[in-house]
């Protein structure tokens, strides 16, 4: 019954508010007029009676308010007479409340979206159960670097490691597949059984791999994504007449995944791996590897784990060499996906937070403004019984509008833009799937609305307030004293804005300098007009399956010289700039007669220095260096004379030559590289071509080896066409002829250029962004210096007027505003250096060629800044200038 | 007893307010008076501290209020008692009485 009574006050409290209110007012009066009453009938005269009566009252007003403070919904009800308060005073002033939301919106909503890249790509956990028990195991090379595993070290981890409860080996790969219904170039992932239960992945259909399936000579096995079963499979229910081809064997599909699981990234058809087709060698590092912590083990037990089998294999192994592991680790799987992308992601994420710092600024400062003009009034509200905590918190009330308008409107912006974002974002950036604007970002936008009002909210409020209300009556709103603390804390506002532009604005001339930077590099090869065609043969080991492929492909190319407009037609293995890169390894000089007769006899050659190099191993035709352009520096590329009978010839890099051949001359020597590509026969360097910057401009160019493509012939290819025709009609032209030469093959096709401008993916998108926030930063300061410059022009009108009436003239008083305004920007410049100096360190990772301390962009920087302000500044002094002494001496 | 006025204890001002009412309806005013009346002139109420209490009360449900006539044939506003209020008496009432009696005990003791 209370809680009723109780819920009744506070409805009538809160909704019958105007009527409450008139029934209080009346209670009073009627209360004051008998108190009068009661002291005319004890025998004073009226006037004295009502002086008595108001002093024993104590103020109506007052009394009201403590009426007011007592009621059921109170709060609610001053929360709601606050905005309506605070709405009022906001739509007063609209103009500068729409440049306040505004400012705030763009802030807040640049804030947010990109929080939601940082926590879709780096926080959001993995979409797996338990996802942050599944770790990723690397081996440590002898130069400290993680690297995939060799079979040998992978079977020894997952049989003498106690830290798993599943571990699994894995490696993805592009293959022509066919027998769906259509034939597809798809990327499939070869998984050992477990890695379903690394992932704690069950298939919802079928079954999951059993060790059987990856036994030599079981029959082969698919597990498929939900996309490739609708599509491919149409999502028949009944798989036992569901067979793939792949690399000529028929596999049977076995299994379909639940939707969303593509592990690695896009794949989608997992292969059981054949576990005993392994390759022997501990330093041939083929496969990633990924297990899921047994109950109760800790990342580091996993890791000491590993570790110490790793030094064991390193202790006793038998090849021992650069390429043998030197020690092991684990780290989660979530860690090792976004391991490259986090420090720039980070860096934007700081560069949006000082966007932030500069917006709160500008409108702390025109907040400020506000509030001083409002001297008055407050002056008034507190006479009229308002308490200071009363008085602020209408000013959080006010700044708590803003901000959660300014907020709202920053994510709907946010969330219209993030399309774009993504869009902009490089391909290199993992998980751009899971980016969206999801509960944990609006969280993250409130919480960051709510901060920005609380410290705007407190900063106004404790400058509105702390000074003592009779003055604003006394003063009669002439707002002379008092003015100057505001204005020094104007200034020291603004000067913080000048700083924080200053580093954001240098962070963000860094990175374009040095995009300019790269883009001046030389790539090494023709960017313009290749069409590129990626064809994946069946994978083939006999040397005569494997010759037959050697002429396919040479059949390929002859046919598309002859389309019209095509120059030039040649194939690489892996082209440049392509992620991955080429594989490297290590080749030994060795004559014929050096040759050992048996596998064994390699060992113990690998061990001298003299005659070890290593380099990156492509597969080419001749015509690849034609159409890239890569230049020939001395002795021949390959030509007919190289036969598949003939004896095997190589063309070496530049960069190779110098360091493996220093002052002598690097053809005709013989180099034995059989442990890429298995073909034991030695290689004669015929000639010395260019260097390519293979892994995109910003990395050196890399020792390579290139091996004929007719004479050591592979599957796996990427054809490049130069041609003068437009690049739809090459490509469909292109897929034609292929399909005539085997229908189950299809291809993909690209040009180079996309390939370039790919690899600079990443840099284009922090300078974009960065370069968007420091412009954007850039306007705020400088239309905060304006705003503290005019505000305290037009307090100054009388001074100045002043001054002029006693003979200042026109360059005196331009003078004095613009020292003013320039002290101040100067102290902020000052600052920023100071601060871009230790800040800049945090993107040495992301730099080329310019240092984190580039003198140019610095000056530069501090130039542009300058100038800015400057102009901010001088339109308010030469308004000062125009000062007449009559009018402003009058004006008050 | 000091003809001192007194600054009122926490609590007590309620109690003071429902046993001036159990007598019948009253105004504002003639509350403030009352108490001044049964407490020997210890207490006076100003309006600051009884509007709010007798506001808050009634939002409690301990009184109620409607507008009545005064004396003096002015209109002004009266308060009574409700059964909850009686109740809240009652166990304000009794809370006093323990509390005056464990006071009394510990200025008695040694």
């Amino acid at each position: 019954m209370p809680l009723f009574v109780k819920a009744r006050s506070f409805l009538r409290n809160v909704f019958l508010f105007r009527r409450v209110e008139v029934d209080l007012d009346q209670e009073v009066y009627s209360h004051l007029e008998m108190l009068v009453e009661e002291n005319i009938r004890a025998g004073m005269s009226p006037k004295e009676a009502q002086r008595a009566a108001r002093i024993e009252l104590g103020g109506i007003q007052q009394v009201k308010e403590q009426v007011r403070e007592e009621r059921l919904g109170s709060w609610l009800q001053s929360v709601i007479s606050d905005c309506r308060y605070g709405i009022r005073q906001l739509r007063k002033n609209a103009g500068a409340t729409a440049i306040m939301v505004f400012t705030l919106a763009l802030a807040i909503g640049a804030a947010t979206a990109i929080f939601s890249v940082v926590y879709g790509v780096l926080l959001r956990p993995l979409p797996y159960r338990d996802s942050n028990r599944i770790m990723a195991v690397f081996e440590i090379t002898s130069k400290g670097r993680p690297s995939r595993l060799a079979d040998p070290n992978f079977d020894d981890f997952r049989d003498q490691s106690r830290s798993f409860q599943a571990i699994a080996k894995y490696d993805s790969f592009v293959v022509s597949v066919s027998g769906a219904s259509q034939p597809t170039r798809t990327l499939v992932a070869s998984v050992t059984p477990d890695f379903l239960k690394v992932f704690g992945i069950q298939p919802i259909l079928g079954r999951d791999f059993s060790s059987s399936d990856a036994k030599k000579g079981a029959a082969p096995t698919v597990i498929v994504s939900d996309g490739y079963w609708r599509q491919y499979l149409g999502s028949s229910r009944d798989l036992s007449q569901s067979h793939l081809k792949i690399d000529n064997a028929v596999f049977s599909v076995i299994g379909v995944l639940p939707a969303g699981f593509r592990y690695p990234a896009d794949v989608d058809l997992w292969l059981a791996a054949d576990l005993e087709g392994e390759n022997p060698s501990r330093t041939s590092h083929n496969y990633s590897a990924a297990g899921r912590l047994r109950d109760g083990v800790t990342v580091e037990q996993a890791n000491q784990d590993i570790s110490a089998i790793a030094r064991r294999i390193h202790d006793t192994s038998s090849e021992q060499g650069d390429y043998l592991l030197k020690d092991g680790m684990v780290v989660p799987l979530q860690d090792s996906i976004t391991g490259k992308a986090r420090s720039p992601l980070l860096v934007l994420l700081g560069a949006v937070g000082f966007l932030l710092l500069v917006a709160c600024a500008n409108v702390a400062n025109l907040l400020l403004a506000q509030a001083s003009v409002r001297g008055r009034e407050l002056a008034i509200r507190s006479a009229l019984g308002a308490a200071r905590p009363r008085l602020i918190r209408q000013f959080l009330t006010e700044a708590f509008l803003l901000s959660l308008i300014g907020g709202g409107l920053g994510v709907l912006g946010a969330s219209w833009g993030l399309t774009g974002l993504v869009a902009l974002a490089p391909e290199s950036l993992p998980r751009l799937d899971s980016v969206s604007i999801n509960i944990p970002v609006l969280v993250f936008a409130f919480l960051v609305s709510t901060a920005v009002a609380a410290s705007l909210g407190a900063f106004t409020a404790a400058r509105a307030t702390s000074s003592d209300p009779r003055k604003g009556l006394v003063e009669g709103g002439r707002g002379q004293a008092g003015s100057q603390g505001g204005q020094r804390v104007g200034q020291a506002i603004v000067a913080a804005q000048v700083a924080i532009t200053l580093a954001l604005v240098v962070g963000a001339g860094l990175l374009g300098r040095s995009l300019m930077k790269v883009l001046e590099v030389n790539p090494g090869f023709r960017i313009d007009k290749v069409v590129t065609m990626d064809v994946s043969l069946p994978w083939v080991e006999d040397p005569k399956a494997k010759a037959s492929q050697g002429i396919f492909f040479s059949n390929l190319i002859d046919r598309l010289k002859q389309l019209p407009g095509v120059r030039k037609v040649g194939a690489a293995s892996v082209l440049p700039m392509v992620n991955g890169g080429l594989p490297d390894g290590m080749f030994l000089l060795m004559t014929q007669n050096e040759v050992p007769k048996t596998p064994d006899g390699f060992g113990p050659l690998m061990k001298q220095k003299e005659r070890i190099g290593i380099a990156d191993f492509c597969v080419a035709s001749d015509g690849y260096f034609q159409v890239l352009g890569i230049p020939l520096i001395r002795g021949r590329i390959f030509d007919e004379r190289d036969g598949a009978n003939a004896p095997h010839v190589a063309v070496i890099s530049e960069s190779l030559a110098r360091d493996r051949w220093p002052n002598q001359d690097p053809i005709g020597h013989t180099i034995e590289f059989g442990n890429m590509d298995g073909d034991l026969r030695l290689l004669t360097i015929v000639g010395i071509v260019g260097d390519i910057h293979e892994y995109g401009l910003d990395a050196p160019a890399r020792p390579t080896v290139y091996v004929n493509l007719f004479q050591r012939p592979r599957s796996t290819m990427t054809v490049t066409m130069l041609s003068d025709a437009d690049t739809g009609m090459v490509t469909s032209a292109a897929r034609g002829i292929l399909q005539e030469l085997n229908p189950e093959i299809p291809a993909k096709f690209g040009t180079l250029s996309q390939l370039y401008s790919a690899s600079l993916g990443s840099r284009r998108f922090n300078v974009i962004l960065i370069g968007f926030f420091g412009i954007t930063a850039l306007l705020l300061a400088t239309a905060g210096v304006f705003g503290v410059m005019a505000y305290s022009v037009s307090r100054r009108t009388r001074e100045i007027g002043v001054r002029v009436a006693l003979g200042a003239g026109y360059g005196d008083v331009l003078r004095m505003i613009l020292s003013q305004g320039l002290r101040t920007v100067f102290i902020g410049v000052a600052i920023g250096i100071a601060g871009s100096l230790a800040l800049t360190r945090t993107v040495e990772s992301l730099l080329f060629g310019v240092t984190a301390t580039d003198p140019l962009t610095f000056g530069g920087v501090t130039l542009l800044l300058v100038v800015a302000a400057l102009l901010a500044c001088y339109i308010p002094a030469r308004r000062a200038t125009k000062v007449d002494p009559l009018v402003a001496l009058r004006y008050e | 007893m000091s003809s001192e006025p007194t600054t009122l204890l926490q609590g007590t001002l309620d109690l003071l307010i429902l046993k001036s009412l159990v007598a019948g309806e009253m105004h504002g005013l003639g509350i403030s008076r009352r108490i001044q009346q049964i407490t020997g002139g210890t207490f006076v109420v100003k309006p600051g501290s009884l509007f709010p209490a007798l506001h808050r009360m009634e939002d409690e449900g301990w009184i109620s209020s409607f507008w009545g006539d005064s004396e003096n044939n002015r209109r002004a506003k009266y308060y009574r008692l409700t059964k909850p209020g009686r109740k809240q008496l009652e166990a304000e009432t009794k809370r006093w009485g323990r509390i005056s009696w464990a006071i009394a005990q510990a200025l008695e003791a040694t």
